[in-house]
């Protein structure tokens, strides 16, 4: 009997399944974007961008008293002045150019590792770029306490202390950020920035205000270049095959 | 009419009844097949098999991606050596083959051996006992022979061990030599499986998520029984009740039957939407390492709606607006509730849901709307009309000032235009309109409110204290400027005629006190001086501090607030207002107790002046002035306003919408629209009520986001509807807390410092981060409860940082509130508010924690003495460590050196021990100790160390470390060393 009724409602829940599924709306299934293409992984491209970065008002940085450490008034003999506003005769150094926008795929991160050095009270260098997920090198050349304050906004905050020369650690940053402050608590005229980037292409300027970007796929970007002081700039670039593209930035005087 | 055909034997006809019963059985088969439909066809199974392929969808693109990651050249690489190294193996096959055979030979063997080791043993242990059993005996040939037995026996066995012993050391070389040889083919399959395990487990799921036959037979209608995929998902929830017809009963939420990824991570990207999104910030909700897991707390408990709804209506979901009421209508079939007292909140106002658990706390973390309305109303003074029986309500004084001495400080002329129209003179007051406001209509009301406002002064003043002062001391304007803004007054006064409550929403800390811009048109230069020296004096419950100024430095503010003046509030006066109006105001309420002739003839014996404060004190009892200030005359009077405790749960209808009907007929928009716009429910009805009967709210001059989150705050003032035990926070420390963080507003404490993560308002003011006040985080754990008691009660018996120029002001706690703030920072850290004496180290300790606090250069930031040392200017210096012993907690100095940053984030203490993958600490003392210029520490410490090792062993222990580094700045720093 209980078998009989079980194989009874089968055949009612199969015919009727039928009219439900006739008299009902099919349920459609919603429309999403398929799954993207496999982008093919972004080869190195044989592109580049280069410029100079000028700037009319000339070198603007003033010395810095290290009074409050003896060993770095040591160190500097000569003296040291800020790394602000630096350059041969019109043109800027410390400038952080790197591509904002346009790149698509992702590009495996370089193998080699940048140094943040401290080296007489200052750091080396005052303006750098990384790659997310690039190891950072952090060392101090002094034989004095330095602490690495590094103050991101999107990235974890970290503060070391390195009391002993040659100490070194290292450090990934694993969101892109531009720029990352660091600071020395102790010697509070120390600081430097670091671009965080997704890709390989960045560049910071030279004494004579040049930058070059290689191995750029053809493409059009937006270029950004970033001081320190003087804000930013954004510039659109177009990159042919194996072709350089230029990109030079004037920065106008702050105020 | 021919008569119905009828058999013989039967009364009716059998060919109709045959069509009538035909007919009906085709009705009822309909009504079946229609019953059946509309059982299987419900909306949430739609839903659920959308999101179903929703789901597959997105497990497909990340195996897609997944596979996109995986590196196919590594993993071609990988397989090609694989491939090689079989093929090298298949080149060594004989030989491999030949160990393989050598292996199983040597298997068998040691078998063989074990075999036969075994039965030795178990005949020498049957011997053992034969030759124990001959001593029994005595006789000596017995034991002789069962002796020699056992001796050989003996020999036989050693044999057995040793031959087991080879094979099996040989079959272990074997087996190594064999692993050695196939070791490289091993890691390469064991890096490939790596590579392809996620894909493979996400290419499971996706074959999960297939429709298969399984699926169509398990899901199809009338087939409940089978467990089908698509079901009902419900959790119940004791505790936490729903009422439903006057009766309350545990939810049982069922909403997670449509809103099928609320609990779940990884569905909150572009192109989810609502219903399949995930839940926000599911570390604090739902998921089940969350304060509030789902199958604890459920979704309606704190959003309301009918817990056991499955249809979009029934549930009760609330549109944030007409434009979503619209889509809603449209999309889902939506209809208002009428018989549903709780419908879902709507977005906006979602953190109204906190407060049902959470009133107890006082502060509720991460609800920052909900949050800054319960401050907004503090400020306010809501809770001054209105009764609203939560901790952060009960118990407060009253928030505007004393009006007991006001004659002495000001004028009435000023008084009166202020009372008249407060934000006309300070834009960003918490004092709000009385008078002018849309419900007044008509020249004759409008003259009654001049009579009132003028009675109002006159009372005021009739009852207030005079206090003459004299002129204070010269000042200097530019100094009290740079006073104003560097000793802390910016923390809780703005001096801004520009400023506007919305733009600096959601910080209200540095609205606290007034803003002090036309300070010069409102005050008496006297009064200022004296006020600023000292507050208590002239009111002993005033929140306004002393900064401890001297005379010159209260002089050069005076100088300076007193600069700041606008002619349009000098030289004011006050109307004149028609007697007769205010007689007849005065009349309405004497007639409260007394016959008409009576009342006639009680005002025709008043003075002029009479009548007007006795309209006055009439006046301000209708209005409820004294709710916020204290005023003589109504120490004792009660609050005018309702009661605000449970009006979140107020039934609808019970809101007086007057005749306005464009405003939905919602509890939070009848709310809302109160907040904005106090008087409008009058619409319509002025010329219906009596001018005593008009609506009495005065207005805040909200902004839409104030009004959002006050309206949050009330809709969250909800019935008891969950039992004690399952509400936030029950420990027994919950209490402190709450105390606590009432003072804490009170004075406003996060004017300046950072608590909780929230305030320091004064950086909008110091922009030097080296000059903020501190962030209190961990203050229960760092400091002692001595010290804070004593410095709590007097700021200035110690200074950390002498070279700030912000000052801790003196707030005259008394010793009961200073208890309550130490027990709040007590059970912050799950501290006890007093510690024991530490015991003095020796001298090991003492002489490590020497010769590292040298090393790491801890005086490099922290001075020895009062004064900075050499020129690092003074801002981003760290306390004096000579007040360590008095002021810190023993339990805390080591810990804090070890890892500032997960104390204070933001700290400029440095790391100097990195904390390791497996919670230990590194210390890196032990390669600096080999520096030469750390030469001498070296040969001090290894005084008390037998070697160099066991010194580095020991500095190498971050533990040991930061314990000797605690011991030298409680007992070494003693005499300034």
């Amino acid at each position: 009997m209980r078998k009989y009724r079980f194989w009874m409602i089968c055949v009612l829940a199969v015919s009727l399944f039928g009219v439900a599924c006739g008299g009902g709306e099919e349920a459609a299934a919603p429309e999403r974007a398929a799954a993207p293409e496999p982008a093919p992984a972004p080869a190195a491209g044989s592109g580049g961008i280069t410029g100079v970065i000028t700037y009319a008002n000339g070198d603007a940085d003033t010395a810095i008293s290290m009074d409050a450490d003896p060993v770095c008034v040591g160190l500097n003999a000569e003296g040291a002045e800020t790394q602000t506003i630096t350059g041969a005769e019109g043109k800027l150094a410390n400038v952080f150019v790197y591509i904002k926008s346009g790149l698509s795929g992702s590009f495996p991160v370089s193998a080699e590792a940048a140094v943040l050095d401290q080296q007489g009270c200052m750091y080396a260098p005052h303006v750098s770029g990384v790659q997310v997920g690039q190891t950072v090198v952090i060392r101090n050349s002094d034989p004095t306490l330095h602490n690495v304050h590094a103050l991101p906004t999107v990235n974890a905050e970290f503060n070391k202390g390195q009391p002993f020369q040659n100490m070194e650690f290292e450090h990934t940053f694993d969101k892109s950020e531009v720029m990352v402050r660091f600071k020395c608590d102790v010697h509070p005229w120390m600081s430097s920035y670091m671009g965080v980037v997704e890709h390989p292409f960045f560049a910071v300027s030279a004494d004579d205000g040049s930058y070059a970007i290689d191995g750029v796929p053809a493409g059009t970007y937006t270029v950004e270049a970033w001081h320190e002081t003087l804000g930013t700039q954004t510039m659109e670039v177009t990159v042919g095959d194996s072709a350089v593209a230029a990109a030079s930035f004037d920065f106008a005087p702050a105020g | 009419m021919a008569a119905p055909k009828k058999t013989p034997d039967r009364h009716y006809d059998f060919t109709a009844m045959n069509k009538w019963f035909a007919w009906s059985s085709l009705a009822l088969l309909l009504i079946t097949i229609w019953m059946v439909v509309e059982d299987y066809a419900k909306p949430w199974k739609r839903l659920q098999a959308e999101f179903r392929e929703l789901e597959r969808q997105k497990l497909v693109e990340e195996a897609e991606a997944e596979r996109q990651r995986i590196n196919q050249e590594e993993i071609a690489t990988i397989e090609e050596e694989i491939r090689s190294e079989e093929a090298r193996l298949d080149e060594q096959e004989a030989e491999l083959k030949e160990l393989q055979d050598r292996l199983a030979d040597l298997d068998d063997k040691v078998y063989e051996a074990d075999v036969d080791a075994r039965t030795t043993k178990s005949h020498l242990d049957t011997e053992r006992y034969q030759y124990d059993a001959a001593l029994q005996t005595g006789d000596p040939k017995k034991i002789d022979s069962a002796l020699a037995t056992l001796e050989r026996r003996r020999e036989t066995y050693g044999e057995d061990r040793i031959t087991l012993e080879a094979y099996l050391e040989e079959r272990d070389m074997v087996r190594a030599e064999i692993e050695r040889k196939m070791a490289g083919l091993k890691e390469d399959e064991d890096r490939l499986d790596e590579l392809r395990g996620g894909l493979e487990s996400l290419e499971n799921r996706v074959a999960g998520l297939d429709k298969s036959i399984d699926y169509f037979v398990l899901n199809a209608p009338l087939m409940d029984m089978l467990e089908p995929q698509l079901r009902i998902d419900q959790v119940q929830l004791p505790g936490l009740y729903q009422n439903i017809n006057f009766t309350s009963v545990d939810r049982v939420d069922r909403c997670v039957t449509c809103h099928v990824a609320a609990a779940r991570a990884g569905f909150d990207g572009e192109g989810w939407e609502e219903p399949f999104r995930s839940h926000p910030r599911l570390d604090l909700f739902l998921s089940s390492s969350s304060p509030h897991p789902y199958n604890r707390f459920g979704c309606t408990t704190c959003h309301g709606g009918l817990d056991r709804a499955t249809n979009f209506a029934r549930a009760g979901h609330s549109p944030i607006n007409e434009e979503q009421k619209a889509e809603w209508k449209h999309d889902w079939g939506w209809q208002k509730q009428k018989y549903l007292d709780t419908p879902i909140l709507p977005a906006q106002y979602t953190e109204a849901g906190c407060i049902g658990c959470h009133a107890g706390n006082v502060w509720t973390a991460s609800s920052e709307l909900q949050d800054t309305g319960r401050e907004l109303m503090s400020r306010m003074g809501c809770f001054a009309c209105h009764k609203i029986d939560y901790p952060a309500f009960t118990d407060v004084p009253r928030p505007g000032p004393s009006l007991e001495r006001v004659a002495s400080k000001t004028s009435p002329e000023w008084a009166y235009q202020w009372i008249e129209a407060p934000r006309d003179f300070h834009p960003t007051t918490w004092m709000p309109h009385f008078f002018f406001l849309e419900n007044i209509v008509g020249e004759l009301n409008e003259e009654r409110q001049r009579a009132e406002i003028k009675a109002m002064v006159a009372y005021i003043w009739d009852r207030s204290e005079v206090i003459d002062y004299s002129d204070p001391p010269r000042g200097d304007e530019s100094r009290g400027e740079d006073l104003f803004n560097t000793i802390g007054c910016t923390g809780c006064h703005l001096n801004d005629a520009e400023a506007s409550r919305d733009d600096l929403f959601p910080q209200i800390n540095r609205m606290h006190g007034p803003n002090l811009v036309r300070t010069g048109s409102k005050v008496d230069a006297g009064w200022l001086f004296a006020w600023l020296k000292d507050p208590k004096a002239f009111n002993p419950e005033t929140r306004m501090p002393s900064l401890r100024l001297t005379d010159q430095e209260a002089a050069d503010l005076v100088a300076y607030l007193m600069a700041s003046r606008d002619p349009a509030f000098e030289n004011l006066t006050q109307p004149e207002v028609d007697g007769q109006v205010r007689d007849d105001l005065a009349v309405v309420y004497l007639q409260n107790t007394q016959t008409i002739e009576q009342s006639k003839a009680t005002l025709a014996a008043m003075s002029d002046r009479e009548r007007d404060v006795y309209l006055g004190g009439q006046t301000i009892r209708k209005y409820g002035c004294f709710g916020c200030h204290n005023l003589r005359g109504f120490e004792d009077a009660k609050p005018i306003g309702v009661e605000l405790t449970e009006e979140g749960s107020k039934p609808v209808h019970q809101f007086d919408f007057g005749h306005i009907h464009d405003i939905p007929h919602t509890r939070h928009d009848w709310i809302k629209t109160k907040m904005l716009q106090p008087r409008i429910w009058d619409h319509g009805k002025e010329s219906v009520k009596d001018y005593n009967e008009l609506y009495r709210m005065p207005d805040f001059g909200m902004s839409e986001r104030e009004a959002e989150a006050v309206t949050t705050n009330v809709l969250g003032f909800v019935k008891e509807s969950v039992v004690t035990a399952r509400r936030a926070d029950q420990r027994p420390e919950s209490n402190a807390l709450a105390e606590g963080r009432k003072l804490i507003t009170r004075y406003n404490c996060q004017g300046c410092h950072l608590i909780e993560d929230q305030g320091q308002a004064i950086k909008t003011a110091i922009t030097d981060p080296g000059m903020w006040p501190p962030n209190l985080a961990a203050q229960g754990a760092r400091v002692q409860g001595d010290w804070l008691f004593e410095y709590l009660h007097d700021p200035a018996s110690e200074s950390m940082r002498p070279w700030l120029s912000v000052r801790m002001p003196t707030f005259g706690f008394d010793d009961h509130q200073v208890n309550m703030l130490l027990s709040y920072f007590a059970a912050r850290e799950n501290r006890q508010a007093f510690l024991s004496e530490p015991e003095r180290p020796d001298r090991r300790s003492l002489t490590v924690g020497k010769g590292v606090f040298a090393m790491l250069q801890c005086a490099k930031c922290h001075p020895a003495g009062p004064v900075a040392p050499g020129a690092v200017s003074a801002a981003e210096l760290a306390p004096s460590l000579l007040l360590a012993q008095d002021r810190l907690r023993h339990d805390w100095v080591a810990d804090w050196i070890k890892d500032p940053l997960s104390w204070v984030s933001g700290t400029k203490m440095p790391v100097f021990f990195s904390r390791q993958d497996d919670g230990s600490y590194s210390s890196p003392l032990a390669q600096g100790i080999d520096l030469p210029m750390w030469s001498t520490e070296k040969d001090r410490m290894l005084r008390y160390f037998d070697s160099e090792e066991e010194l580095k062993e020991y500095l190498a222990d971050a533990d040991n470390v930061t314990a000797a580094l605690r011991d030298h700045i409680w007992w070494g720093l003693e005499g300034g060393s």
